[in-house]
């Protein structure tokens, strides 16, 4: 049984079903939703297959209807697909459902305003007030929104992107999927049916039963499973999605798996040349690598604090056009020709049409890169103690820039560090990252220097 | 007075309210839970009749059943008694129906059944409302989280074929009978449609059968409500017309002139005609009429009588192993051989087996019933007020017999005075019945006087 975890903030309501999360926590969150929104709108709704998604589901479409809202139910479908439809029929809101990369117990509310976009900070505080303060608006009986559902979204998504991609050329690769029994599997069957392509899937069961191993889009979850089938299927390329398809991780022809952090500068590498923006956004703990790369092609990095939150707030800093991408290092990319769609499967994509662009196997165009290596570590600290932590690093390490944005990031030629406290515990996150070999010396001693408070 | 309204009430038969402020989809997932943790994690029956917010109080209910770790069996749009029928057969845990039946079009109300398809007694109500207020719920995990299946056709099946095992229907097709029915749009819609047409052979005169329309008269089928009906079996000429309300527990019947009977002789005929085919004895509520005890006089069989309520009246006739039940001025017929609850169902197979049978016409079937005068009515009274206004009553009639099971009821060798309050708003309702119109309307005066 996992420990009991409900989670309320900016970003949603996120929780342990049954053992923090309940299905009042739904009702009022969605009900909070539905006041939210101006009255009476038009909202998409979808989820994920875990099986706790039915209630979640339940309460969320009655939420609406109480608040006057129509809703549009896409069924099991990822969150791309929500926002996508969104878009087509220019809806008020749209609610995922579905705790993406988290493990089966869990389960999540995620909010879409305008432009399918994520709801800002000012935004979702509005929504949080409401949450908490459960003046709800309830329509009266006879101007309840009506329910409708619609199976074909999905088709309708995979349309939009045959407009975007070159099919003909991405449909030749022989790849391999690690679905992780999650909202990729119904997608990437469809792509086979209707658009030719053949795309091998594993752990493709979408019964809302136990995933075959935990829904993290890494280099150790690929290797688990993935990686060691791409060699004997004589495979161009692995792609494992998280379960609601909005994040991707990869391994090599060679069954490599693939560092995590390698997948932004992959992307940005294909997109840079082709779209009109400059900008990369990026979190203040994504490889240099990336600046690396954007610099190769005339663009800049834009570094946000860590968090979904943080880089909504960034992108919305900009015009859409002079956004290249956006991403992190968990696999998690914005496009410019989805603006506010973080989407594994048009990142699957762009790196096939990378592949063929090129004429390269994947592990050319990573061989390409320069070496970077990245030290990760975390441990306890009493929050109250961080400040203290954070100044005295500031003195002690000098002579490099110094972004205090999220924490302290400090970076010199060629290495950086970045020291933060965890969201969701009393925990201190060291990143160190060197072109070349790992900084292990640094690292050891910024380790030491948070246990000496610890 | 509407500061004092009740627009959410926790009582008898379950959980009512007005849809929006009052009974809101939070409210209505808390109780589907409690009772969800109340009956356990097997299958749970859910169905509503066809009032606009029944479908965003279904999806609540399926949230709070889920969450307790149900299995939730939806039914969708069904009568309330092809739904307990259906819990009954199926080995259910138990069943929910979403449904303020002949309440209102902004009402709603969740009305909780056991595994025997019958309304949650006192005692179960009273575990599930202690659960609701401890908010003492199941939470079911991702690993425990159930399916939600559907149902429509079988529930429909099981319930038509109980009822017509017990009249004969070659008898009744044989005469093809012209009927009116007004199902007011509800969850009887269509399957009277089918009920009558279909199975009994009727030719149908059907209006207000489309389950996606508003309720086109007071939801309640009373004499003063079924204009429309009373003018449709005199422009066809039909035999009989029959009314329903929202959720198709509730009947009314209107003779071949237009006339619409009292509540309390349709089911006076309906026990005349239960008695004729099986052995047993009656339970109606204090309210009934007295013609019941003429019919089981006829029949040699007993009549007991029960406080208002359904619940009540059927927790007696369990206790009797009576053969037919109801309450007369709800237009409620009870046939326990085919399920404890108010079925319009039974009523409809009875009546048109009696005309079948007798080759009478309905105006001939209810000449042969003993003639009762009824007077009913009710007022307001103050909070406080109620044992005083009963205290006059019993004052002004001292020779009556009395009988406080349910408020008060005085009788007399000709006629009864019947006053109580209403289990759900401070209201005081009083009927008066004679053998004599004169003392009915002398006797009802009175107590109007009293009440005032």
């Amino acid at each position: 049984m996992a420990a009991r975890a409900l989670r309320i903030s900016h970003v949603g309501l996120r929780g342990v079903v049954g053992n923090g999360l309940t299905a009042a926590h739904a009702m009022d969150f969605a009900l909070a939703f539905g006041t939210f929104l101006d009255s009476p709108g038009r909202v998409v709704i979808g989820r994920d297959p875990r099986a706790s998604g039915r209630m979640m589901r339940e309460a969320v479409v009655s939420a609406l209807l109480s608040s006057g809202h129509s809703v549009l139910d896409l069924g099991v479908v990822s969150t791309p697909v929500i926002q996508h439809a969104m878009r087509r029929m220019s809806a008020s809101g749209g609610i995922s459902i579905g705790a993406s990369h988290n493990s089966e117990e869990w389960n999540a509310l995620k909010f879409f305003g305008r432009d399918a976009s994520y709801l800002s900070t000012g935004e979702a505080t509005e929504l949080l007030d409401i949450y908490h303060l459960r003046k709800f608006h309830y329509a009266p009986y006879d101007q309840l929104g009506k329910l409708s559902s619609d199976t074909t979204a999905t088709d309708a998504y995979l349309d939009e992107l045959a407009g975007a991609f070159d099919f003909d050329r991405l449909r030749r690769f022989r790849v391999v999927v690690d679905c992780c029994n999650g909202t990729s599997a119904l997608l990437l069957k469809r792509l086979n049916e209707r658009h030719g392509f053949r795309l091998v899937l594993i752990n493709a069961a979408v019964d809302g039963g136990q995933f075959a191993h935990e829904p993290s889009t890494n280099a150790r979850t690929v290797g688990l499973q993935l990686a060691p089938l791409i060699e004997p299927l004589g495979a161009d390329a692995g792609f494992l999605f998280d379960v609601d398809s909005d994040r991707v991780a990869i391994a090599t022809e060679r069954g490599q798996a693939v560092s995590e952090e390698l997948v932004l500068p992959l992307v940005a590498e294909h997109c840079l040349p082709l779209s009109p923006g400059r900008i990369v956004i990026t979190n203040l703990s994504t490889t240099a690598l990336v600046d690396e790369v954007a610099a190769r092609h005339g663009g800049t990095v834009v570094r946000a604090a860590v968090g979904r939150q943080a880089a909504i707030d960034a992108l919305s800093a900009f015009r859409p056009g002079q956004v290249s991408i956006a991403g992190e290092g968990t696999g998690a990319i914005m496009f410019s020709r989805f603006p506010y769609i973080y989407d594994g499967i048009v990142s699957m994509l762009t790196i096939l049409e990378s592949m063929a662009a090129r004429e390269q196997p994947l592990s050319h165009l990573l061989d390409g890169f320069p070496k970077y290596s990245m030290l990760k570590g975390e441990l306890p600290l009493e929050t109250t103690r961080v400040p203290e932590l954070l100044m005295s690093l500031q003195a002690d390490f000098t002579g490099g820039r110094v972004d205090t944005t999220d924490g302290l990031r400090i970076d010199w030629p060629d290495r950086w560090f970045h020291v933060r406290v965890a969201q969701t515990e009393p925990v201190v996150r060291v990143i160190c990252e060197q072109r070349g070999e790992p900084p292990q010396a640094l690292f050891d001693s910024l380790m030491d220097r948070v246990r000496s408070l610890a | 007075m509407s500061a004092r309204e009740h627009k959410l009430k926790v009582g008898v038969a379950g959980v009512r309210g007005v849809v929006g402020e009052f009974l809101t989809p939070g409210l209505a997932a808390a109780l589907a839970q409690a009772f969800g943790t109340y009956v356990g994690d097997g299958r749970v029956v859910l169905g509503r009749d066809t009032r606009p917010s029944g479908e965003m109080i279904l999806h609540a209910v399926r949230c709070g059943l889920l969450a307790a770790g149900c299995e939730v069996v939806d039914v969708g749009i069904l009568p309330t008694p092809t739904i307990q029928v259906y819990i009954a057969a199926t080995g259910a845990r138990g069943g929910i129906a979403v449904t303020a039946s002949h309440n209102p079009p902004e009402y709603n109300a969740l009305k909780f059944f056991n595994a025997r398809g019958l309304f949650c007694n006192a005692y179960e109500r009273s575990e599930i409302i202690d659960l609701w207020h401890q908010s003492a719920f199941r939470h079911a995990s991702n690993a425990e989280m159930r399916r939600i299946g559907h149902e429509a056709e079988a529930p429909k099946r099981i319930h038509f074929d109980r009822v017509l095992a017990h009249v004969d229907v070659d008898r009744i097709r044989a005469r093809r009978f012209r009927v009116a029915l007004d199902a007011v749009n509800g969850a009887g819609s269509l399957l009277s449609v089918e009920f009558l047409r279909d199975r009994l052979g009727c030719e149908l005169q059907a209006i207000a059968v489309d389950p996606t329309k508003p309720f086109p008269r007071v939801a309640e089928p009373r004499p003063d409500t079924l204009g429309d009906l009373a003018a449709l079996v005199r422009d066809r000429s039909c035999d009989i017309g029959f009314a329903q309300d929202p959720d198709g527990d509730r009947l009314a019947v209107c003779d071949e002139t237009g006339r619409v009977l009292d509540n309390d002789d349709v089911l006076a005929l309906a026990v005349d005609a239960a008695l004729s085919r099986l052995p047993g004895d009656v339970v109606v509520n204090l309210t009934t009429s007295a013609a019941i005890d003429d019919i089981a006089a006829r029949h040699n069989r007993k009549v007991y009588r029960t406080p208002v309520g359904e619940a009540n009246v059927v927790e007696r006739m369990q206790a009797a192993k009576a053969v037919i039940g109801g309450e007369g001025a709800n237009g409620g017929i009870i046939f326990p051989a085919v399920q404890y609850c108010r079925d319009s169902y039974n009523g409809m197979a009875f009546l048109l087996d009696l005309m079948a049978s007798t080759g009478l016409k309905v105006t001939g079937l209810a000449a042969r019933m003993p003639q009762y005068h009824r007077r009913s009515g009710n007022v307001r009274y103050q909070h406080g007020r109620l044992a005083t206004l009963l205290q006059a009553v019993e004052a002004a009639f001292p020779d009556a017999a009395q009988d406080r099971a349910d408020g008060l009821k005085l009788t007399w060798p000709q006629g009864w005075i019947h006053v109580r309050s209403s289990n759900t708003e401070p209201i005081l309702r009083f009927t008066v019945e004679s053998e004599s119109e004169a003392e009915a309307d002398s006797v009802f005066r009175r107590v109007q006087e009293l009440a005032a």
